[in-house]
């Protein structure tokens, strides 16, 4: 029953999810360059984002044509609202993407110092795995999953905070301070991208529940 | 709540309506310009234009007395049943004039089929009723295979093929509806007219009819009348909206097309601000 | 509304209303009865007076002016042999009227509302003008003479109307839908009347014709008319002089002697057995045929 419209639905979240696969590999692509300090690899990075932006703004167009032709209710609309939300979520995950590329190219010339590539490398890393456990949560429709995520982005903000720890410590090299700041928004980026994975967990237990939850309390 | 599978085999041939383009590129089935109707002097429908293309689902949607299913008439000139019913302007079909004197309106229903809002099956067995298209038209080939072809490309094969010589009167009114389809496919026509197909039905029925027609739209060209504006969101790849034009003395009323597009373009950014309020359901 | 008008109580309530309403009740049973029995005091008496005269001698015998001997054969065989005849005229012509008016002929046109009107008023026609009409045109004018074919043509005019009419009750009972639906695969105008509207509307002309023949099988003045002689001593046929059993009942009531008057009544009932059970026949028919549309 409703063939058509079941279609559409599914055309809809694999679209969504190729993209946050598309997503995944910009963010190792990051990841990678940070390591190896690869330039023409920033470069593809930020070249792939018209790609993730095309997409969204198709996925953005085709739930609008699905919402006005089938009027879905109930877990289909809240289907469809998710997938809107998590579409924006990973769109911004492929812009911070983008931004990391270009600051590691800006800062290329510079020297860099390991513990804190390190601790960058280590976010990347975390992050690329709390992606991934985003949009596998978001496809099973698994709410442990989802909420587990609140977790592993606190060890992302903690990481965060050592790196800019680590950057206070170079107030007296200018060198260094130009490259750290750089990295202390690098490292931001990175934040972000974990805020964005957390939405999208958010987003499932929308789906699952029906009930929107902050799953932390941004006060604190 | 269950995971879904995403069949991903499937997301490949799933034809979202089709857009504009898509559309004209095909071959034009209907041509009609100028249309109006009038019955016995009171216009029904005035100076309607518009083209209607192969393999697409056409709905004509409109508030009551808009003149819709007057229009779908002209198709098949059924109109010419009614007394004083007079049709100017001119329709095309392929190309050809529906309109003109030596064209055979028997030839023309048979290739242009109707469907009506109340399923109207003869009363007589289910065989029959599928078999009296072909055997009033002396259609050559094997009756049986026929009947059960055209109960298969109506969805309702499995449920009667034990039952042929039963009544029809006797079956529910979703699958009379089926029945009146089937009866309607089996002279093998090149497009079907569906006039509120589904309004007497309830919503699996109605369901099922839409899901049809989407099947049905790969081998006919249709066009359906329906007064539910989400049923010609949900079937339709091409939308027209008619709607009412009353005389300055408030005497005369008349149909007209008001806009005719894309239903993705109806339903998300519709030209006349007429279409907006009637599909906002702000109409009147 | 205010609750001051209505009444206290459920109960009580409006004397005036119900005692009207009884009275009409009772009113209604009253001529129920009256008609009612009348009719049965009618069949009552004329079988305890016809019943000493019924036997096989009354069914296969032979008119004679002795009673003790007389029978109706001829009579009887006439009656059937008429009634086949009106079925065989009236059907087809009265179907194929109704037909035309229903199906063909446009309302706009004069001449259809004059036909349309005038049938409904030629089914009023007292029979006897049937009868002086059909002395002067079919007897007479055509030349067929006192014979069987000219009693059967002139009571398939008599009820003639009355099927026309039920015909066309039938046929404008079958929903226009069906027609539509016919029409809308192609068929023609008369494939769609032959082959969904005529089958359709078949219980109805069933009955109506039933009807009508059980009329024209007790129909007397118009046969007296042309000349259904009384005494018939031979079977009857086509083309050969006949007498029918409404006739012959009422010659024997016309002779003295008292056991014709029983011979009489012996004949009424088996006249009333023969159009009761066409009755009967046509009951049977529109409620076991009956469209639910």
């Amino acid at each position: 029953m409703r063939v058509e419209f079941q279609g559409e639905l599914d055309a809809l979240e694999a679209g969504f999810q190729e993209t946050g696969e598309i997503v995944l590999r910009s963010i190792r692509g990051v990841v990678d360059a940070l390591r190896t300090q690869d330039v023409e690899l920033c470069d593809e990075v930020i070249a792939f984002d018209d790609e993730i932006d095309d997409r969204y703004h198709a996925l953005e167009k085709q739930i609008e044509l699905v919402l006005a032709r089938q009027t879905p209710v109930a877990g289909d609309l809240r289907l469809v609202l998710a997938l809107l939300h998590s579409g924006l979520h990973v769109e911004r995950m492929g812009d911070q993407c983008v931004t990391i590329a270009k600051l590691t190219k800006l800062s290329s010339h510079l020297d860099t110092k390991q513990t804190v590539i390190e601790s960058l490398v280590d976010m990347g890393e975390r992050c690329e795995e709390m992606v991934k456990v985003s949009l596998d949560a978001f496809a099973a429709r698994d709410l442990e999953a989802a909420r587990g995520l609140h977790g592993l982005d606190e060890l992302v903000d903690r990481a965060n905070r050592q790196v800019f720890g680590e950057v206070l410590g170079y107030v007296h090299d200018a060198e260094a301070l130009e490259w750290g700041m750089r990295q202390i928004t690098v490292a931001r980026c990175f934040e972000r991208i974990g805020d964005n994975a957390v939405d999208i967990g958010e987003q499932t237990a929308f789906l699952v529940t029906g009930e929107f939850t902050e799953f932390t309390d941004a006060s604190h | 709540m269950e995971a879904p599978r995403i069949d991903s085999g499937r997301i490949a041939e799933v034809s979202h309506g089709l857009d504009r383009a898509e559309v004209e590129s095909r071959e034009k089935v209907f041509s009609v310009s100028d249309l109006s109707v009038a019955y016995s002097g009171n216009v029904a429908l005035e100076g309607v234009a518009l083209e209607v293309h192969k393999n697409t689902v056409t709905a004509f949607i409109g508030p009551s007395g808009c003149g819709k299913s007057t229009f779908i008439r002209c198709f098949n000139r059924m109109n010419d049943l009614i007394p004083g019913a007079k049709v100017s302007g001119t329709v095309l079909y392929h190309g050809e004039d529906l309109y003109a004197r030596d064209v055979d309106s028997v030839e023309i229903r048979r290739r242009i089929g109707m469907v009506f809002q109340k399923p109207n099956p003869f009363p007589k067995s289910i065989y029959d009723n599928i078999a009296f298209g072909p055997r009033v038209l002396g259609m050559k080939g094997s009756l049986d295979e026929r009947v059960e072809q055209s109960l298969r490309r109506a969805v309702l094969w499995d449920e009667v093929k034990d039952r042929l010589k039963d009544g029809a009167l006797g079956l529910s009114g979703g699958q009379q509806q089926r029945l009146c389809i089937a009866r309607a496919l089996a002279v093998e026509p090149d497009v079907i007219l569906m006039d509120e197909p589904a309004s007497a039905l309830d919503p699996i029925s109605t369901t099922r009819i839409e899901d049809l027609m989407h099947e049905l739209k790969r081998d006919y060209t249709i066009i359906i009348v329906t007064h539910n504006m989400q049923q010609a969101a949900r079937v339709a790849d091409m939308t027209a909206f008619f709607s009412v034009l009353v005389d300055d003395d408030g005497a005369g009323r008349r149909g007209i097309l008001v806009e005719y597009d894309s239903t993705t373009k109806i339903f998300t950014t519709p030209s006349d601000k007429r279409t907006e309020d009637y599909v906002t359901g702000r109409f009147g | 509304m205010s609750s001051a008008s209505l009444p206290a109580t459920v109960q009580g309530g409006r004397p005036r209303r119900a005692w009207r309403n009884r009275f009409f009740t009772v009113a209604m049973l009253f001529c129920m009865f009256v008609a009612f029995g009348t009719l049965i005091v009618l069949l009552v008496d004329t079988f305890v007076t016809g019943w000493p005269a019924l036997s096989s001698q009354l069914l296969t015998g032979l008119p004679s002016t002795v009673p003790a001997e007389a029978g109706a054969r001829p009579a009887i065989l006439a009656t059937l042999y008429l009634g086949l005849l009106v079925l065989l005229f009236s059907v087809p012509i009265g179907v194929l009227t109704a037909i035309y008016l229903e199906e063909y002929a446009n309302r706009e046109r004069w001449w259809n509302r004059m036909i349309e009107v005038n049938i409904q008023n030629l089914a009023a026609v007292p029979a006897i003008v049937y009868g002086i009409l059909g002395l002067a045109f079919i007897v007479r004018g055509i030349g067929v003479g006192r014979v069987v074919l000219a009693g059967g043509l002139i009571l398939t005019l008599v009820v003639l109307p009355t099927v026309v009419v039920a015909s066309r009750e039938a046929i404008r009972s079958v929903p226009d839908s069906i027609r539509q639906g016919a029409f809308a695969l192609g068929a023609t105008k008369w494939q769609v009347v032959w082959r969904q509207v005529l089958p359709a509307s078949i219980p109805g002309i069933a009955t109506g014709s039933i009807l009508a023949l059980s009329r024209a099988v007790g129909e007397t003045a118009p046969l007296i008319m042309v000349g259904a002689i009384t005494y018939v001593a031979f079977n009857p046929t086509l083309m050969g002089p006949y007498t029918a059993l409404p006739v012959q009942i009422y010659n024997w009531t016309k002779q003295p002697d008292a056991d014709f008057q029983t011979l009489a009544a012996a004949g009424a009932i088996v006249l009333l057995v023969i159009v009761l059970s066409m009755n009967a026949v046509a009951i049977f028919l529109r409620n076991r045929y009956r469209r639910q549309w």
